[in-house]
């Protein structure tokens, strides 16, 4: 540690050797996040479609619409993932990129966490009901499709706060 | 919270208690959180110990996970077919895809493993390439392993119910199938996430 100690003192330029750790933390918890929320959605409705099916067969492939949704959550991770990991810029990446990318893949997967388990929940219960009361199919895609939303958000400030990322090297704003 | 049986209580708390205690504990005695000293134990890191880390949570996290389905699946496959024994043979394919997680991260660790190569630190410091790889493989493997856990976990509760409810009506495994198919891409974003990072990996300046 003593190496490191004398490099921190002089302010060396090597002290940002640590930034790639944020970066590929972020890359992974964007994907790891959104892979546990889509995991959480499709379990969850998938055991409420299966429950429902024994009784209504014919209503089964109307209501993998949960499922579906819940993939594409796993499928907002994995495009925030590549745009992190291909931004990884090994010549020059500071501290600064890496701390953008941790904050992009953070928002994406724990957005896509929620998201995950609203439409899990939602899910479940509503193929249940539906099977009861066919009228409540458009009223459970609509609730569907605001937990829907909160990932989407969740997407729109990944991409955002990954295009910082290249912009450590950009001149400072005059003042 | 339930009751005191609760992971929070056994799990969480005792460890972020442990780090709380570790990070007042270590460092300069006249300071409460040392957070220099920290920050040099962060950076004096090797980058081999990320990269075994890496590759030990690809294989163990993906396994753990295809466990994990494999246990919930199989224990409502032959309770269900105590009364329907038909169900068996079809519904090993729950087994199957649960146990094609643990391949993905045999695939994934082995892939990392071949991309670690030894450079000498000079003057007892890491080149910034070497670090970066480091953390390159460590972020793949924990990408991989994660993904697979939860993959495992979501195609095992989804092939239980599916073995239950071709117990009742055998036109029903296909369509429940078809869930289990959208569960398991889940462990193929990770794969391929984690062979994207691993393709970052240079331990001696760039390509």
């Amino acid at each position: 540690m003593d190496h490191y100690r004398s490099l921190l003192q002089e302010g060396a330029s090597s002290n940002q050797d640590t930034a790639p750790f944020f970066g590929f933390i972020g890359a992974a918890a964007a994907l790891v996040f959104s892979c546990m929320g889509a995991a959480y959605g499709t379990a969850k409705s998938g055991v409420g479609i299966a429950s429902m099916g024994v009784m209504r067969p014919e209503l089964v492939m109307k209501s993998i619409v949960p499922v579906v949704m819940a993939g594409v959550l796993g499928i907002y991770g994995l495009i925030i993932a590549v745009i992190i990991s291909t931004g990884v810029n090994p010549a020059s990446y500071k501290l600064y990129d890496g701390f953008a990318h941790l904050a992009s893949g953070l928002s994406c997967g724990l957005a896509g966490l929620a998201a995950g388990m609203a439409i899990g929940i939602v899910g479940d219960a509503g193929v249940r009901a539906n099977a009861q009361q066919p009228k409540l199919f458009v009223g459970m895609i609509l609730i569907l499709i605001f937990a829907e939303a909160l990932a989407l958000y969740g997407l729109i400030v990944g991409i955002i706060l990954s295009s910082k990322a290249g912009q450590s090297a950009a001149p400072a704003p005059a003042h | 919270m339930k009751d005191l049986t609760h992971p929070l209580v056994w799990f969480y708390i005792p460890v972020t208690l442990t780090w709380i205690c570790f990070c007042i504990s270590v460092g300069n005695p006249a300071k409460f959180i040392d957070y220099d000293w920290l920050w040099l134990l962060f950076r004096s890191m090797s980058p081999y110990f990320w990269s075994a880390l890496g590759v030990a949570l690809a294989v163990g996290m993906s396994i753990l996970g295809a466990a994990w389905g494999i246990f919930i699946t199989g224990s409502s496959l032959v309770g269900a077919a105590i009364r329907v024994p038909r169900i068996t043979s079809k519904n090993l394919i729950s087994v199957i895809f649960c146990e094609a997680t643990a391949i993905y991260g045999v695939i994934v660790a082995i892939i990392l493993q071949t991309k670690i190569e030894y450079v000498q630190p000079v003057d007892g410091v890491w080149d910034r390439y070497a670090m970066l790889s480091g953390y390159a493989i460590f972020g793949s493997g924990v990408t991989c392993g994660f993904a697979n856990l939860v993959c495992g976990m979501c195609v095992g509760i989804v092939g239980s119910s599916c073995a239950l409810s071709d117990a009742q009506n055998s036109t029903l495994f296909v369509k429940i199938l078809v869930v289990e198919i959208f569960g398991s891409a889940l462990g193929l974003f990770g794969v391929i996430i984690g062979i994207i990072m691993s393709g970052a990996v240079t331990w001696s300046g760039a390509k």
